[in-house]
């Protein structure tokens, strides 16, 4: 029992499928494996870092998550309660402690509310604070995220991008929530206004204990501000572990080829480039066996054949990869 | 002009400018289209190993809410078989450069006000002085442009997915270009040529790709035909307007080799316009970091990356995370936000969000000073420097 509540969140098995061919009746025959059987639990204040290329199922795990899909199968715990079973008033209710900070702050702000309107809505609705205390609370909250006072008045296109996130950070923070997943919340900004938000972010994670769920195809800033590290292709979390162990030692073919694949901002330092061939396979109809050997570089028959179970190579750090199916015999 | 200080203008103001605009900007409009002696846009190249030499460059945009001045007087060489990279935020003026050179700024709003861009081809020769002649762009009328557009100077722009016509195959795009500029091909050699080009960019299968359509193809297939068509009228320079930005870090890295590959082979130029430092110390020989429409440092990528001088480039270098350190401190952010480019003072445009900030900011724009013989920096912290040099 007690190690259940160390962990904020637990995943389990969770795959969610689209219809993307239907029969005659209307019933579906071929799916998209969006998020194909993905496990993986946070404990209270940290964050888990999402890392993949587009289209590998990052943001739909995430959504998922909010249950903003229903989940084909499998079970999303959070705090304890399995939110699938949870629905109606009280599934409201827990809305406020998970909240989604979205890609592109210039299309996630309703144009025709004012600051103070976006960041005090959900604070109505929820009933946080009494009303009288409604503007104060929210000046609060923008003072907390680098607004000004003044800019309660103001429209959403008045901003630049970076001051847009910021209110849309406000936004998801006023409901005082525990988890917040954040879909790639700085890719859509420049080099120094995304040090600025990253910087917040962290600073708001101290403040608040919040964890986070960061999605972003962004290595560098998910090595940055994670504790943990998954790796995503094609629906399937392919290595997960501790941020040191993933850089230090990515055991996972596509984990070496993707952190290889990073441009260094540095002259002299030219890396041992490990250049993939081939795109991403569509995700409507994935290779046989393990996804990646399409593209892998140490491809066995195996590879093509059998499908490698997410297995414990080190503490805490899991890889799906059949070259490792002999690793701790070999070990001890 | 009292209500311009809130960033609002009265319908009457407004008025007054967009009717001002409109003169000025027929003028330019009128320039272009007019018939003129080829010598009137030939002048000499100032070094016979640039392709081009930018030469204090301004390209303004006449808006309604006043005047953008995109590119404010910019001035850099590149140099036969080089690949420059030009760095910036957006909204600096980057792209604004690389539509400059095209001539394929938004008009009429957009005009290439004053300055030169001096292009070598190497068809024109030598004048009495051993200079090579060479095209000046800002004065070329448009219909001379069009020879020189998609043959000498090509583009390779950020969308791949937008820049392909999709209702034409791949192949018909390809051949438009070869039969445009090369003379007398037919369409078998363009088929020709084409299908040589697809594989030069390594596609496989280059002659079902010839057929197919652009929906057909994944993002980094559309890059590498984009580049074949860049590639297809064997240019002296290639711009490459932000390639990676919209691929996956694989398929970037799989692009990036392909550049530097054809870059080798073809010995032409390249332009590479992009905000990921990354990307430019892989790739680039020289470095040019642009703010908000000038240039503040420029120099060879060793200098640039081991002793960046300007506190512009310097915080740019420090803000971004880096994936070989383990370092938990937190981020060096540049604090504020790029300024609005309508009616920027007098004074360094950096001088709002630098660290260093001295009293000499505010006395207009800083000179350049050269530091060694590449490298230079747009910046009054170094001026004692430049003594020590000389």
């Amino acid at each position: 029992m007690a190690e259940e509540i160390k962990y904020i969140l637990e995943v389990d098995h969770l795959k969610e499928y689209f219809p993307v061919e239907t029969n005659f009746f209307g019933k579906p025959t071929a799916f998209l494996k969006a998020v194909d059987d993905v496990s993986f639990k946070i404990s209270s204040g940290k964050t888990l870092g999402i890392v993949g290329e587009s289209g590998c199922g990052k943001t739909t795990l995430g959504r998922t998550i909010l249950k903003l899909y229903e989940p084909t199968s499998g079970t999303v715990i959070f705090e304890g309660q399995d939110l699938s079973k949870i629905k109606g008033k009280k599934m409201q209710k827990l809305r406020c402690d998970i909240q989604l900070i979205f890609q592109d702050p210039y299309s996630s702000l309703p144009p025709r509310k004012t600051v103070g309107e976006i960041i005090g809505e959900a604070v109505k609705v929820h009933k946080i604070v009494p009303p009288e205390e409604l503007h104060s609370y929210v000046i609060n909250i923008m003072k907390q995220c680098g607004l000004q006072k003044h800019y309660y008045d103001r429209y959403p296109h008045e901003f630049s991008g970076g001051q847009r996130q910021r209110i849309c950070i406000a936004r998801a923070l006023a409901v005082k929530p525990k988890l917040i997943v954040c879909d790639e919340p700085v890719s859509a900004l420049d080099v120094s206004i995304q040090a600025q938000i990253i910087n917040l972010l962290k600073n708001l994670q101290n403040e608040l204990n919040l964890t986070y769920i960061f999605i972003s195809h962004d290595l560098s800033v998910v090595k940055y501000i994670s504790d943990e590290i998954g790796v995503m292709y094609l629906g399937s979390i392919v290595e997960k572990g501790n941020k040191k162990d993933v850089f230090k030692n990515p055991l996972h073919p596509y984990t070496q080829a993707l952190f290889s694949a990073v441009p260094i901002p540095n002259p002299k330092e030219k890396m041992q480039r490990i250049v993939l061939a081939g795109d991403i396979p569509s995700p409507a109809n994935p290779p046989k066996g393990c996804k990646f050997h399409t593209r892998c570089n140490k491809c066995m028959e195996i590879c093509q054949e059998v499908t490698p179970e997410f297995l414990e190579i080190e503490k805490d750090h899991f890889v799906a990869c059949h070259l490792y199916d002999n690793y701790e015999k070999k070990d001890e | 002009m009292k209500k311009q200080n809130s960033g609002m203008l009265s319908l009457k103001e407004s008025r007054k400018i967009s009717k001002e605009n409109f003169r000025i900007t027929k003028e330019f409009e009128k320039n272009k289209k007019r018939k003129v002696d080829a010598s009137f846009y030939t002048t000499t190249m100032h070094n016979n190993e640039n392709v081009i030499e930018f030469d204090d460059l301004h390209t303004f945009f006449f808006t309604d809410l006043g005047v953008v001045k995109s590119v404010n007087g910019i001035s850099f060489d590149i140099s036969k078989n080089s690949i420059v990279g030009l760095v910036g935020e957006s909204g600096c003026g980057k792209s604004v450069t690389s539509l400059s050179i095209m001539q394929l700024v938004q008009a009429p709003q957009g005009q290439i006000v004053s300055g030169e861009i001096r292009f070598n081809n190497d068809t024109l020769g030598l004048d009495e002085e051993g200079h090579a002649k060479c095209f000046d762009i800002v004065k070329m009328p448009t219909d001379q442009m069009y020879k020189i557009r998609g043959k000498d100077i090509t583009m390779i722009f950020q969308e791949p997915m937008t820049s392909l016509n999709p209702v034409f195959t791949v192949g018909y795009q390809l051949d438009e270009v070869i039969l445009l500029h090369q003379e007398g091909a037919t369409k078998e050699i363009a088929k020709e040529k084409s299908i040589e080009m697809l594989k030069l960019v390594g596609i496989s299968d280059a002659e079902s790709v010839y057929k197919r359509y652009p929906h057909q193809l994944s993002g980094g297939m559309r890059q590498r035909v984009m580049i074949a068509m860049a590639l297809a009228g064997n240019p002296k320079l290639i711009i490459a307007d932000e390639p990676t930005t919209a691929l996956d870090v694989t398929i970037q890295a799989q692009i990036l080799e392909l550049l530097k590959d054809v870059q080798k082979k073809t010995s032409a130029s390249i332009l590479l316009i992009t905000h990921d430092l990354g990307v430019i110390a892989e790739m680039a020989d020289y470095v040019v970091v642009m703010y908000a429409g000038r240039i503040v440092e420029k120099g060879t990528v060793l200098e640039i990356f081991e002793n960046p001088l300007h506190p512009y480039t310097i915080g740019l270098q420090k803000s971004k995370p880096l994936i070989n350190s383990d370092n938990d401190d937190p981020l060096y952010s540049i604090p504020g936000q790029v300024p609005n480019p309508i009616n920027m003072l007098n004074t360094c445009f950096f001088k709002d969000r630098c660290e260093r900030c001295i009293q000499k900011c505010e006395t207009g724009y800083p000179n350049e000073i050269k530091v060694t013989k590449t490298h230079s920096v747009f910046c009054y912290l170094y001026e004692d420097v430049k003594e020590e040099v000389k």
